[in-house]
C-alpha cells in the first residue's frame, strides 16, 4: 500500500497502479476528487494524449498526467492549483478551436463532457475569430452507429475499445497532426456484436447510435438500474426512460459481470419489452378479465386436487428467485413431480455473451428445478411459465400457462394469464456465475398483469391450497427464500447490494 | 554533393577518402581500435569511461550517452537492443548523411561497442526513407561486418559476445526522429512518440530493454576507447567535450559541414562559412536546427555548446546553424517554421494537435498582410498552451521558434500588421 495525498486529503492506494486507477477503486473520481479526463477510461489502455488529467506532483518539476503516472509512498498531488487549473484552461481552448460549438443540435448535449467540462473548468469565451475546420457529419461509420468528425475529439477511446474489447479493429485515427481524422479502416465498416459501446464511451457528441438519436433530449430522461435478461451473463444497465416509455438501454459498471459493457443484442432488447406483448387473459378462445382466468385456473387446479390427480410444473428461466422459489413451494405443497425448466441455447464468445439465452438458469438450479426438455408425465393439468415447446404437453388435459408476450403462446393453451416483463416487477436473477443480481422495475405496465409469483399465488389462492391465503409480497417472499434456502442466504431483495452478491 | 567536410578534426578525418568507406580501408586507417580496447575491459568499466568523457548526444537533448547506457537494466534475461537514429529530419541537419556515407564503420564500431558495454544482443540502425544512398552506404558496410565474421556470433573473437545489426528504412515523418516515434515505427506503427513510463530502457523496441542513440553519438565513440578520455576532453568545453559536425547553411557564401570542437564561437563557425552571403547584415542565426530559438548579431560571440546556448535561451540540438541576412523577413520566417510543425505534428496531444494548426494560421494571415493588432498577443499566448504540456518535445519545438522570433523581431511582425504588406521586398520567397 502506498499513502498518497491529493489537496490535502489523505489515501491509501494499492502499489502499482497509477494516480487514476487508484481514485477510480477508491470510488472518489469525479466526486470528492474532481480530475477531469477525457482519453482516460478505467477498462481501456492508457493513452495519455488528452492531457486534460495533469496534476501538480510535489518535487516534479513539470505538470504529469495522473492517468499515466504511477502513486508513490508520500506522494503529494495538487489538483486545484493555479497551474494546473492553468493547463486544463488550455487544454478546453485548444479542444474547443476547431469544434463546431452546434450543441443546440448535437445529440450528445447534457451528457456531453465537452459541454460539461468547458462549463466547469475552461474559458467562457473564444479568442479565435479564425474559420473551423469542417469536417464531415452524420456519417454512418456502420449499421448502429453515426459519426460526426466535426465533433471528435480524437481520444481515441473508440479505436482502442475496437482494438481491446470487441478485437475487431475497425477504426483508427488516419492522417497526422491536425488534419488527424477518426476513420474506418479502408474497406471496413464498424460492425460487430458490441459496436454500440463506442457510442457510450465516445466523451462528445461524435459517435451516436443510430437507435437513441434525436429520439429524447437525456435530461427528460431518468435511470433504473436492471438487468439484461438476453442471457446467463446478466449484464448490469441502465434502462432510461420518460413518461413510461424506455427510450435506451445503456450498461451500468460492474467489474465483476460486464465491466461497462453490453451487447448491441441486449442493449436492443428494450424493443422487445413493449412489442408483441399479451395483453389479455383467456380461456380456451375467449378473451376474459383476469380475475375470471384466475379464477378458472384455480377451479380446475382444485378439481385436479380434489381428484387427486397428478398437477405437472414447468418452471422458466426468465422467472427472478423470487417467483421461482413460489412455484416450488407450490410444488411442495401440492406435492407434485419435481419442477423442470428447458434452455434455448445460442451463440456464445469470450467476452459476454454466454450460450444460455435465459437470465436466471443458474436461480431455477439453485432452488431445486431440473433442466430437461422431455415430455411431462399424464397430468390432469399444467402449470407453465413462460414459453413452452407444445410437444412438452401432450400428456396433459389442462394447461394454465403465464405468458408476457404473445409469440409465447402454447397453441394446446386452456387458460392465458398475462404476466409482466422483468421490466415490470422487482426482483432477482442469478447470473451464470451464480451471481444474484437485483432488478427493479422501470416500466407500468400499460394492462392488466401480474408478475409470476403474484399470478401463481392467486391462482393458489383461487384454488384454496392449504397455507396459501396471502396475497404475494415479493419483499416478504424474498425474505423467506433468504430463511428457507441456505444458497440465498442473506441475500433478500432488501440486503442484496447494487452489484449484486454471490450465491452462498 | 559534398564528399568531406570544410573543416575536419578526428571524426572526419578520413572522409573523402574512398578507401575509408571500406573495411579493409576502415581497418587500415586505424579502426576497431576503439572497439578491442573496449573488449579488453569490463562491460562496466566501458560504460564507465563513456560517461566520464563526459560524450553527449548529438541527436538534439545533449544527454550524457555512458549514463544512458547506464540506465540499461542489470540482471534482466530479456534480450536488450540498441537502436541508432539516422532518422535526421530537424531541418537545417545534415550531419548524420555524411557520416553514414563517409564513415559507415564508425558508426558500427561505436555500436558493437556501446553493445559490449550494455549487453545488447542486436542493433537497429533506423534511417530516414529519404536517405536512399546513406541506407545503401550504411547496408554495405554491414554486409562486409558479416562477410568478415565481424558481426554474428563471437563477435571480434570475444567467445560469447553476439551481435547481430539491421537497417531499417524510415518513411519520412520528422517525429520519427523523436526515440520513442522512432521505435513505434520500427515496430511497423505509426510515428507517435509513447507516452513515459516506462521508458525505452525498460520497455522499448518490441517491448524490450532498448539504448537510443544518434548515429553521430556512436560514431564518437570509438575515438574516446583508443585515445582515451584525456585526449577526448582536450577537444570542446569541459560540459560539451569532442568535437561535432556543424551544418552550416542559410545566407551565407559557403554552406555545408564544419568538423570543429563544441564551443567555437558562433562568429567563428560563421566565418568559416565565409561570412554572410555579399557582404551584407547578419539578421538572425538559428544555432541548432530549426526547432531552436533564433540568435541575433549581438550573440556573436556565444561558444557553441549547450551550456552558453541554454544561457541565451536557445540550444545546440542538432548544430544545424542556419544563418539569415538583413534581407529577411521575420513573419516570413515563422510562417515557414510553424507550416512545417502543423505538418509534421503526430496530432496525439491535443496541445500539440491545434496548437500548431493555430499558429501556423495565424503566421500566415499575418504575412499575408491579414493579421489583426490582437494576433501578436496570440501568437505569444498559444506557445505557451503547448510548452511542457505533451508526450514529446515536439510542442517544445514547435513553441520556441515562435517565441524566439517574436522576442527578437517584434518589429517585423508588427509591420506585417499594421502596413498590411511585407516591409523586406528582397525576402525569400514563399
Amino acid at each position: 500500500m502506498a499513502q498518497i495525498t491529493i489537496d490535502g486529503e489523505t489515501y491509501e492506494v494499492g502499489d502499482g497502479l497509477t494516480i487514476l486507477e487508484a481514485l477510480d477503486q477508491l470510488g472518489v473520481l469525479m466526486n470528492e476528487v474532481e480530475l477531469p479526463h477525457y482519453c482516460w477510461h478505467p477498462k481501456l489502455s492508457v493513452d495519455g494524449s488528452c492531457r486534460l488529467c495533469q496534476v501538480e506532483i510535489e518535487g516534479v518539476p513539470k505538470l504529469q498526467i495522473a492517468c499515466n503516472t504511477p502513486v508513490r509512498d508520500g506522494m503529494v498531488i495538487h489538483t486545484k492549483s493555479e497551474r494546473v487549473e492553468q493547463a486544463r484552461r488550455g487544454v478546453m481552448e485548444l479542444l474547443l478551436l476547431n469544434h463546431p460549438l452546434d450543441c443546440p443540435i448535437c445529440d450528445q448535449a447534457g451528457e456531453c463532457k465537452l459541454q460539461d467540462y468547458a462549463f466547469d473548468y475552461g474559458v467562457k469565451h473564444a479568442r479565435t475569430d479564425l474559420p473551423r475546420r469542417p469536417a464531415k457529419k452524420g456519417f454512418e461509420l456502420g449499421p448502429t452507429i453515426v459519426f460526426d468528425q466535426e465533433r471528435c475529439i480524437l481520444c481515441r477511446r473508440c479505436v482502442r475499445f475496437c482494438r481491446e474489447v470487441s478485437q475487431t479493429g475497425e477504426l483508427g485515427v488516419f492522417q497526422r497532426g491536425e488534419r488527424s481524422l477518426l476513420e474506418t479502416f479502408p474497406g471496413a465498416e464498424l460492425d460487430n456484436p458490441y459496436s454500440m459501446n463506442v457510442a457510450d464511451i465516445c466523451p462528445v457528441g461524435a459517435l451516436t447510435t443510430k437507435d437513441f438519436r434525436f429520439k429524447v433530449r437525456v435530461w427528460f430522461l431518468d435511470d433504473v438500474p436492471s438487468i439484461c435478461n438476453q442471457c446467463g451473463r446478466g449484464c448490469n444497465i441502465n434502462a432510461s426512460r420518460s413518461n413510461n416509455r424506455v427510450y435506451r438501454f445503456v450498461p451500468r459498471r460492474n467489474d465483476a459481470v460486464n465491466q461497462t459493457w453490453i451487447c448491441d443484442h441486449g442493449r436492443m432488447s428494450y424493443k422487445g419489452l413493449t412489442e408483441g406483448r399479451c395483453t389479455e387473459a383467456r380461456v380456451g378462445s375467449r378473451r376474459v378479465n383476469y380475475d375470471e382466468a384466475v379464477s378458472t385456473a384455480g377451479d380446475r387446479l382444485r378439481s385436479a386436487i380434489d381428484a387427486k390427480r397428478p398437477i405437472v410444473v414447468v418452471a422458466s428461466p426468465f422467472a427472478s428467485n423470487e417467483d421461482l422459489f413460489v412455484l416450488q413451494r407450490l410444488i411442495g405443497d401440492l406435492g407434485c413431480e419435481p419442477g423442470t425448466f428447458a434452455i434455448e441455447r445460442g451463440d456464445s464468445d469470450a467476452l459476454l455473451i454466454r450460450a444460455d439465452k435465459c437470465p436466471n438458469a443458474e436461480g431455477a438450479r439453485a432452488l431445486g428445478f431440473l433442466e430437461s426438455d422431455a415430455a411431462v408425465g399424464e397430468a390432469a393439468i399444467a402449470l407453465v411459465l413462460g414459453r413452452v415447446a407444445p410437444e412438452r404437453l401432450v400428456n396433459v388435459e389442462t394447461q394454465v400457462q403465464l405468458v408476457s408476450h404473445e409469440a409465447d403462446i402454447s397453441v394446446s393453451a386452456d387458460v392465458v394469464l398475462p404476466v409482466r416483463s422483468h421490466a415490470e416487477y422487482l426482483g432477482s436473477f442469478t447470473n451464470f456465475e451464480r451471481r444474484a443480481q437485483r432488478f427493479s422495475p422501470f416500466l407500468e405496465p400499460c394492462f392488466e398483469a401480474w408478475s409470476f409469483g403474484d399470478a401463481l399465488t392467486e391462482i393458489a389462492r383461487a384454488a384454496k391450497v392449504l397455507g396459501w391465503e396471502q396475497p404475494f409480497d415479493v419483499i416478504r417472499v424474498s425474505r423467506e427464500l433468504a430463511q428457507a434456502v441456505p444458497a440465498f442466504a442473506g441475500l433478500d431483495l432488501e440486503s442484496l447490494p447494487a452489484e449484486g452478491a454471490p450465491l452462498r | 554533393m559534398q564528399t568531406e567536410p570544410y573543416t575536419k578534426l578526428y571524426l572526419s578525418e578520413h572522409y573523402g577518402n574512398e578507401a575509408f568507406r571500406t573495411l579493409a580501408g576502415y581497418e587500415a586507417a586505424g579502426g576497431f581500435q576503439g572497439l578491442r580496447a573496449a573488449l579488453a575491459r569490463d562491460p562496466e568499466e566501458v560504460t564507465e569511461l563513456v560517461k566520464s568523457s563526459g560524450l553527449r548526444g548529438r541527436g538534439g537533448a545533449g544527454f550524457n550517452a555512458g549514463l544512458k547506457w547506464s540506465f540499461m537494466p542489470k540482471g534482466d534475461e530479456r534480450m536488450k537492443v540498441l537502436v541508432c537514429n539516422g532518422d535526421e529530419s530537424e531541418p537545417g541537419s545534415f550531419k548524420d548523411r555524411m557520416i553514414m556515407q563517409q564513415g559507415p564503420f564508425q558508426i558500427l564500431e561505436g555500436l558493437l561497442i556501446a553493445a559490449w558495454a550494455t549487453g545488447a544482443r542486436r542493433s537497429y540502425i533506423y534511417i530516414r526513407g529519404e536517405y536512399q544512398y546513406p541506407i545503401q552506404c550504411v547496408r554495405k558496410a554491414v554486409a562486409e561486418m558479416y562477410d568478415k565474421g565481424y558481426l554474428g556470433r563471437d563477435v571480434f573473437g570475444e567467445p560469447g559476445f553476439e551481435h547481430d545489426i539491421v537497417v531499417h528504412s524510415g518513411a519520412g515523418a520528422y517525429i520519427c526522429g523523436e526515440e520513442t516515434g522512432l521505435l513505434e515505427s520500427l515496430e511497423g506503427k505509426k510515428g507517435q512518440p509513447r507516452k513515459k513510463p516506462p521508458f525505452p530502457a525498460q520497455h522499448g523496441a518490441f517491448g524490450l530493454p532498448t539504448t537510443v542513440n544518434n548515429i553521430e553519438t556512436f560514431a564518437h565513440v570509438p575515438y574516446i576507447l583508443s585515445r582515451g578520455v584525456e585526449w577526448f576532453r582536450g577537444f570542446g568545453t569541459e560540459k560539451s567535450p569532442g568535437t561535432t559536425l556543424f551544418g552550416v547553411s542559410g545566407h551565407v557564401e559557403r554552406p555545408g559541414l564544419f568538423e570543429l570542437p563544441l564551443g567555437t564561437p558562433l562568429r567563428e563557425v560563421i566565418a568559416k562559412a565565409g561570412g554572410v552571403r555579399n557582404n551584407r547584415a547578419l539578421k538572425a542565426v538559428i544555432p541548432g536546427g530549426m526547432s531552436m530559438p533564433v540568435l541575433t548579431p549581438s550573440d556573436l560571440d556565444v561558444p557553441m555548446a549547450e551550456e552558453f546556448l541554454s544561457e541565451r535561451g536557445t540550444h545546440l540540438g542538432t548544430g544545424g546553424v542556419m544563418v539569415m541576412d538583413d534581407t529577411t523577413c521575420m513573419a516570413r520566417v515563422a510562417c515557414v517554421i510553424s507550416y512545417f510543425f502543423r505538418d509534421e505534428s503526430c496530432g496525439q496531444c491535443t496541445q500539440c494537435r491545434e496548437g500548431t494548426g493555430w499558429i501556423h494560421k495565424l503566421c500566415e494571415r499575418i504575412e499575408a498582410g491579414r493579421g489583426r493588432p490582437r494576433d501578436l498577443e496570440l501568437l505569444e499566448s498559444v506557445p505557451a498552451l503547448m510548452e511542457g504540456h505533451t508526450i514529446c518535445a515536439f510542442a517544445d519545438a514547435a513553441a520556441w521558434p515562435i517565441k524566439g522570433l517574436l522576442r527578437h523581431f517584434r518589429s517585423d511582425f508588427e509591420c506585417h500588421i499594421s502596413e498590411g504588406s511585407c516591409p523586406f521586398p528582397e525576402s525569400f520567397e514563399l
